[in-house]
């Protein structure tokens, strides 16, 4: 049987703010349970404050679950046999304007673990894939928004990953970069990569994912497959707004 | 942990380039160089004394630049990480949380040995316009200054993991380096006072390092081997401490 990419089990998170006197409790999700499986593309939906960002940082171990229990590709988030197989693009990634992508990128490989030729070859070929070369000799203070996110895309790729997960990958960017991302997300699963994109884009999720997680205030309200939006009247659209009213 | 060591020197390298590269060093360059070559006005002053005025003038103005630089960059690097969702780039990839803190913090140490190293060559360019010798104990007394260094920075790092802001950390970090170089007159008054006063004192002792150990002046022109081990017992002790808040630290 397939080890799922991502295995989800009666997971909880609540945030824990200090205050003064005691402390303050927020839900973030609530008895979340779900897998991902190698090779797909799925999509998280939800409106602000559900859970999608808790969710992503789960699995890359940036936050630690409350209750339940993660794991990817069989092994504890933490774990580096875990992050070796992941690639995370944050929403909104930042880099040191004073820096060119290649350097970003470098430095980042190394953190990866890459060295030598194999980290020029693996900066070469997400600077290409992502479409960034013409802009190699920029700065990144000289980037658009659409550069960032390609450059965020590219550092998500540099390793590898057997897992790419994405925090709102075409968020504020124009139609062309989001037609080029699109392209680009459909060849990283042609080569049998999973993908876990969280957006507010309900048409773009419909284009690429072939199943949908909608959350609702912290649950899981339904998961949606391909052939049941396509057979909706209302499409992803419709069951996304009749889940979350 | 072969790339363990490689990741810490990947963190540091680009830790020391960022630092280097950020406006806020060219600001603390340019003033530091003001202050030294202000130091050759307190020498002229002290006319007969002029080489040793320079010589301690300038050397204290180095020292309390490099420490308002260091404690600035400590107190705000991790949390700006956190803030520009930097750290979630490291922290999502195979990266030891122990080894991003070396890193960050050899990284700052990197930084300001560079400082200390500038200002010293600017400081000994001046005196030897003076027509004064390089005094013999010079490079102790840098030494010395980068001990420090290496111990509130460390603390600084520490504070920075469980304070609510840059601006604590830097007042925090502040008090302890100043507390630190009136360990000896409160060893005197823990012995002296009765009490909780007492009690108090000798655990403030045992809880702030003793900055005067690496006072050259106070060593006799060089630093002893305790200084180095104290240091060292010091900068890895709040690094331990550091890495213990951050190693379940959620972002």
């Amino acid at each position: 049987m397939t080890v799922p990419a991502v295995s989800f089990s009666g997971v909880g998170k609540v945030y824990k703010r200090p205050r003064l006197l005691g402390a303050q409790f927020t839900t973030g999700i609530r008895d979340l349970s779900f897998e991902l499986q190698p090779g797909e593309i799925t999509g998280l939906l939800g409106l602000n404050g559900a859970g999608k960002t808790t969710i992503m940082k789960l699995i890359t171990g940036l936050l630690f679950p409350t209750s339940g229990k993660v794991s990817v590709f069989g092994y504890a988030p933490s774990r580096t046999e875990a992050k070796a197989r992941v690639g995370y693009l944050p929403e909104l990634p930042y880099f040191p304007p004073q820096l060119r992508p290649v350097e970003a990128l470098a430095y980042y490989g190394r953190l990866s673990g890459l060295s030598g030729a194999t980290l020029s070859s693996a900066v070469g070929a997400a600077m290409s894939r992502t479409g960034l070369e013409p802009h190699a000799g920029k700065r990144v203070s000289e980037f658009s928004k659409g550069m960032l996110q390609r450059l965020g895309l590219a550092q998500a790729l540099l390793h590898g990953p057997d897992l790419l997960l994405l925090d709102e990958p075409v968020s504020g960017l124009d139609p062309l970069a989001i037609h080029d991302i699109r392209g680009l997300l459909a060849g990283l699963n042609g080569e049998g990569r999973a993908i876990f994109l969280s957006s507010h884009s309900i048409s773009e999720v419909e284009k690429l994912c072939s199943r949908v997680l909608i959350m609702v205030r912290g649950s899981l309200a339904r998961t949606v497959l391909r052939a049941e939006w396509e057979a909706a009247p209302g499409g992803l659209e419709g069951i996304f707004v009749e889940a979350v009213k | 942990m072969r790339r363990s060591f490689s990741t810490v020197v990947s963190v540091a390298l680009n830790s020391f380039s960022e630092n280097v590269r950020n406006k806020f060093f060219a600001v603390f360059a340019v003033f530091a160089f003001a202050a030294v070559y202000a130091s050759v006005l307190a020498g002229v002053m002290a006319v007969d004394q002029e080489a040793r005025v320079l010589t301690d003038f300038g050397l204290t103005l180095i020292e309390l630049i490099a420490l308002a630089y260091a404690l600035f960059n400590a107190s705000s690097v991790l949390l700006r990480e956190a803030e520009t969702k930097t750290i979630y780039l490291v922290f999502s990839r195979p990266v030891p949380r122990w080894a991003y803190l070396a890193g960050k913090l050899a990284g700052s140490l990197l930084t300001s040995a560079v400082m200390l190293a500038l200002m010293g060559a600017m400081h000994l360019l001046l005196l030897r316009l003076r027509g004064f010798p390089p005094p013999v104990d010079y490079a102790w007394a840098l030494a010395g200054s980068l001990l420090k260094l290496s111990v509130i920075t460390s603390l600084a790092f520490f504070v920075s993991l469980f304070s609510t802001s840059a601006v604590s950390t830097l007042v925090i970090s502040g008090v302890i380096w100043t507390a630190g170089h009136f360990a000896i007159e409160t060893r005197f008054l823990a012995e002296h006072s009765p009490g909780v006063k007492g009690g108090l004192l000798k655990a403030a002792i045992w809880l702030i390092p003793n900055f005067q150990l690496f006072n050259v002046r106070d060593s006799g022109g060089t630093l002893p081997l305790a200084a180095f081990a104290t240091a060292a017992l010091w900068t890895v002790g709040a690094g331990l401490a550091a890495l213990a808040l951050l190693w379940r630290k959620e972002f």
